[in-house]
């Protein structure tokens, strides 16, 4: 059977007409941010506010909630704005800070749901995603977020860009860093704990941190680099869902093999290109003897 | 030509930066002990002292990047240091880029102009002629395409000069420009600096930890030590007692001949 007509059988199932949208939503947007979101060096703090999830997910339960979306961001955005405080008013290492975090909210969401009788199996879908299970609630939030979102990068694309570039810089032309900085964070916890549905709290990095690699390999400047990471995002997302459909494994975990197999195909051949071009030029150069 | 040299003159009577009794604490220590900073417009100027000078302090006060408990900051006669840093360029120390982030140098470029602030729509064309004729002076034209993480400390050096005067700035500030390059190249960058200073008229300041590097170009050196120790034409500076005192060190513009063993 073809690509194709997979998707067509795919895409006639209800459940799985949402999980499509989900993805195709939040995993391009994750691209996108992730772009910055590793030049800036924030992946270490995007897995440590996804992990403080778990304390999000037990206050949940606690409250007896359906969906642990709300006390999930809310947590999230706690720790984030933990992790500005300790940066600002300690001496502790940035490192240091997010670790401490990490573990901490961690284990205090083990021993809430542990309080709470919670049964491992209940935990699967946020630890490692549960995509199939979502609703339509689910992409209309997805939906809002990925609009809101994209329309602010993109207005804002200049000043983050330079931001990223040089801080001080950017504040010595005259942009106001400390306010982009906080709303930088602000979408990216959102856009984790939203993204948690998708690939669950211990993957949902990689969907940050993998497209815009991919991109890397075969950009030679910041325009590519974004088009190229959400295409990455994107294809990683639709070629995930149709190998978990094919051969019945977590799609979460199917989308991040899918992401990391186009890294190494496009590194791959993105070696192969150089030593070709220089071989090219080199013999180019040799003048005839 | 009379109306010209009537608006130079009038220009000329507002100093570019006017820094009186600045005082700025770090942690509990006072770096900045009432520092006064005059420099005229159109000089190229250095601003030398040791480590813990404070040097960075008065720089980064300058650039309204550090907060000052006493003193009056003017930029061209303003005291609002945000309209004052409109006219300023500055050029920084380093640049600690991710290598996977892939800005070029163009788009670099295009983040500093308003007419190009939407490069990530506008065609090459488009956002080209400004960004090629800034990197043109500087002699980088060539780097055009080039990754910014891909470049030498020597290039990208040039290219943050290039995106400093894009906006035509009536000030630059140089933090230890030359602190990645060598000492050849060192001559032909202060050559450049004296060539750009020279035909836009604009007033320079240079920041370094040693004499001799800016001794040759500087029109006026300024040396630091918590407070302002001695101000000076390069020459003035060298004889000065009190210099030799604050420093601790002998300065000499010959040291490095003098080092040998």
């Amino acid at each position: 059977m073809c690509l194709p007509t997979i998707i067509i059988m795919m895409l006639t199932e209800p459940w799985m007409q949402r999980a499509f949208l989900t993805a195709l939503l939040l995993a391009p947007l994750c691209a996108l941010l992730g772009v910055f979101v590793t030049a800036r060096r924030m992946a270490f703090f995007s897995d440590t506010i996804s992990h403080a999830g778990l304390t999000g997910v037990a206050v949940g339960v606690w409250l007896g909630l359906a969906d642990p979306t709300l006390p999930l961001i809310a947590v999230s955005l706690a720790v984030a704005a933990a992790i500005f405080w300790l940066k600002e008013n300690t001496s502790l290492v940035t490192d240091s800070i997010m670790a401490l975090l990490l573990s901490g909210s961690v284990a205090v969401g083990v021993i809430l749901l542990k309080m709470l009788k919670t049964r491992p199996g209940d935990l699967y879908g946020f630890l490692f995603g549960d995509l199939l299970a979502g609703g339509w609630r689910e992409v209309w939030q997805a939906a809002g977020l990925c609009v809101i979102v994209s329309i602010g990068i993109f207005l804002n694309l200049s000043s983050l860009s330079l931001v990223t570039a040089h801080e001080e810089m950017a504040q010595v032309c005259g942009i106001r860093v400390r306010g982009l900085n906080y709303a930088f964070v602000i979408v990216l916890t959102l856009t984790v704990a939203l993204t948690i549905r998708l690939l669950g709290i211990i993957l949902v990095t990689s969907l940050l941190v993998i497209p815009p690699a991919t991109a890397g390999n075969l950009s030679r400047n910041l325009r590519q680099q974004i088009l190229l990471s959400i295409a990455a995002g994107g294809i990683g997302a639709i070629g995930g869902l149709v190998v978990a459909y094919q051969l019945d494994v977590p799609c979460g975990a199917a989308i991040v093999l899918t992401c990391l197999g186009l890294f190494i195909l496009t590194l791959v051949g993105a070696r192969v290109r150089n030593a070709w071009t220089s071989r090219v030029s080199r013999a180019a150069s040799t003048p005839v003897a | 030509m009379t109306s010209h040299s009537h608006s130079a003159s009038h220009g000329a009577d507002v100093p570019a930066i006017d820094v009186r009794d600045l005082r700025v604490s770090l942690g509990g220590v006072a770096v900045l002990r009432g520092v006064n900073f005059v420099v005229p417009a159109g000089q190229l100027v250095a601003l030398i002292g040791p480590n813990g000078s404070g040097k960075t302090t008065l720089l980064r006060a300058l650039l309204g990047l550090q907060k000052f408990h006493g003193g009056v900051i003017r930029l061209f006669g303003e005291t609002n240091l945000r309209a004052g840093l409109a006219r300023v360029g500055y050029v920084p120390q380093r640049m600690d880029l991710e290598r996977s982030f892939i800005l070029s140098v163009r788009e670099f470029l295009a983040l500093r102009l308003p007419a190009t602030r939407h490069w990530f729509w506008l065609s090459k064309r488009r956002t080209d002629s400004l960004i090629r004729e800034s990197l043109a002076e500087i002699g980088v034209e060539a780097l055009l395409d080039k990754p910014l993480a891909q470049l030498s400390g020597g290039q990208l050096q040039r290219v943050l000069i290039a995106f400093s005067l894009l906006q035509r700035p009536d000030l630059l500030l140089l933090d230890e420009p030359t602190a990645g390059v060598d000492a050849p190249g060192e001559e032909t960058f202060y050559e450049l600096i004296a060539g750009i200073q020279k035909r836009h008229r604009m007033t320079v300041v240079l920041v370094s930890h040693d004499l001799s590097m800016v001794y040759r170009h500087a029109n006026r050196v300024y040396a630091l030590n918590g407070v302002m120790c001695c101000e000076g034409t390069p020459d003035e500076i060298m004889n000065a007692e009190s210099l030799k005192e604050a420093f601790g060190i002998h300065v000499s513009p010959y040291h490095h001949h003098h080092d040998a063993h």
